[in-house]
């Protein structure tokens, strides 16, 4: 009876999610009861696997960088959301407070010392301080070559005295 | 084992990290599902994108059961997810099989088919219907579509030691 139960296609109905809610709610029971039904269900879902690993494509590394991005924006909405306002017990702030309302807030600006700007901008950072040392580095280099070129023509200028007299 | 978050540690890093996990096992398997549903590249990953981004810790924790399989609630969720678009496509083969599969090509286990249990086999994985409404489509007896659904299923359990993934 298990047996034929199993060959009837539920199984396959139900991990493809194609089953009647009545179809998956006796499977869920069977599955409790017998074993044998959850040996041929977890039998198929190793065949969805080995379909699925058969057509595989490899994401690009942008794509986990907007679920990661989506998540950050998440974490700072949720470090910056606003606190919920309590009436406080001297009742100094009655007038403020409406009862019956839903929750109540009191708008701020957010003070937040941080700042958010794109991944990208990282690269354009390491660009400018690599350019910046660069630039450093010849500007160092133009003027002790130009010291050295002032040094060699006050020496001549020196020499050319010395001649003429 | 599989980590459950419990209602403590459902904290958005914990989220990311177990996302992270999923995305690194079942992302490329996800992937080249909702592509083969989609036939467009940057739009499929678009849908694996929002996939992993609207789960939510309840279905984090539905997924992350024991005795889950992890893959599967996955690709029911995507196939949930891709139902819109589903419903704009047309069906794999002609329903007379005067052509062959229109949208799926290759597949290897799907060549290996008669042409109803592709019929079949590719309106549910693939554009989500049920045995009742492929039953109503097919003019056929629910039954016989669970029957050519679980034969599709024993060509692919017959043949998938030959495709050298293990």
């Amino acid at each position: 009876m298990i047996q034929e139960y199993i060959n009837s296609g539920i199984l396959e109905a139900y991990i493809t999610g194609s089953a009647s809610e009545q179809e998956v709610q006796e499977l869920l029971r069977m599955k409790a009861i017998y074993p044998e039904v959850n040996t041929a269900l977890q039998e198929l879902e190793t065949d969805m696997e080995r379909i699925a690993q058969y057509m595989a494509v490899t994401p690009p590394i942008h794509t986990w960088d907007k679920i990661s991005d989506h998540i950050d924006e998440l974490m700072l909405r949720q470090t910056s959301a606003p606190t919920q306002f309590i009436e406080r017990e001297d009742n100094n702030y009655k007038n403020f407070s409406k009862p019956d309302t839903g929750p109540q807030y009191i708008e701020l600006e957010a003070e937040s010392n941080h700042m958010k700007v794109h991944k990208t901008w990282k690269w354009v950072f390491i660009a400018v301080f690599v350019l910046s040392k660069i630039f450093l580095a010849c500007a160092i280099y133009f003027y002790l070559e130009n010291r050295q070129a002032q040094q060699q023509l006050n020496d001549l200028k020196t020499e050319l005295h010395q001649l003429k007299k | 084992m599989k980590p459950q978050l419990t209602s403590a540690e459902a904290s958005l890093p914990a989220i990311k990290q177990t996302l992270r996990g999923l995305y690194n096992s079942y992302g490329g398997m996800l992937l080249g599902y909702i592509q083969e549903v989609i036939k467009d590249r940057a739009t499929a990953e678009q849908y694996l994108a929002e996939l992993f981004t609207d789960l939510r810790p309840a279905e984090l924790n539905e997924i992350l059961a024991p005795g889950t399989n992890v893959f599967c609630r996955l690709q029911l969720l995507a196939r949930k997810k891709l139902a819109a678009y589903i419903n704009s496509v047309g069906d794999c083969a002609d329903k007379h099989g005067a052509s062959p599969p229109k949208n799926i090509g290759g597949n290897k286990f799907i060549d290996m088919m008669s042409h109803e249990q592709q019929l079949v086999f590719c309106g549910v994985h693939y554009h989500g219907k049920s045995i009742t409404a492929l039953a109503a489509e097919l003019n056929q007896p629910e039954a016989a579509i669970r029957q050519l659904l679980k034969e599709s299923f024993t060509i692919i359990r017959n043949n998938r030691d030959d495709t050298g993934v293990h």
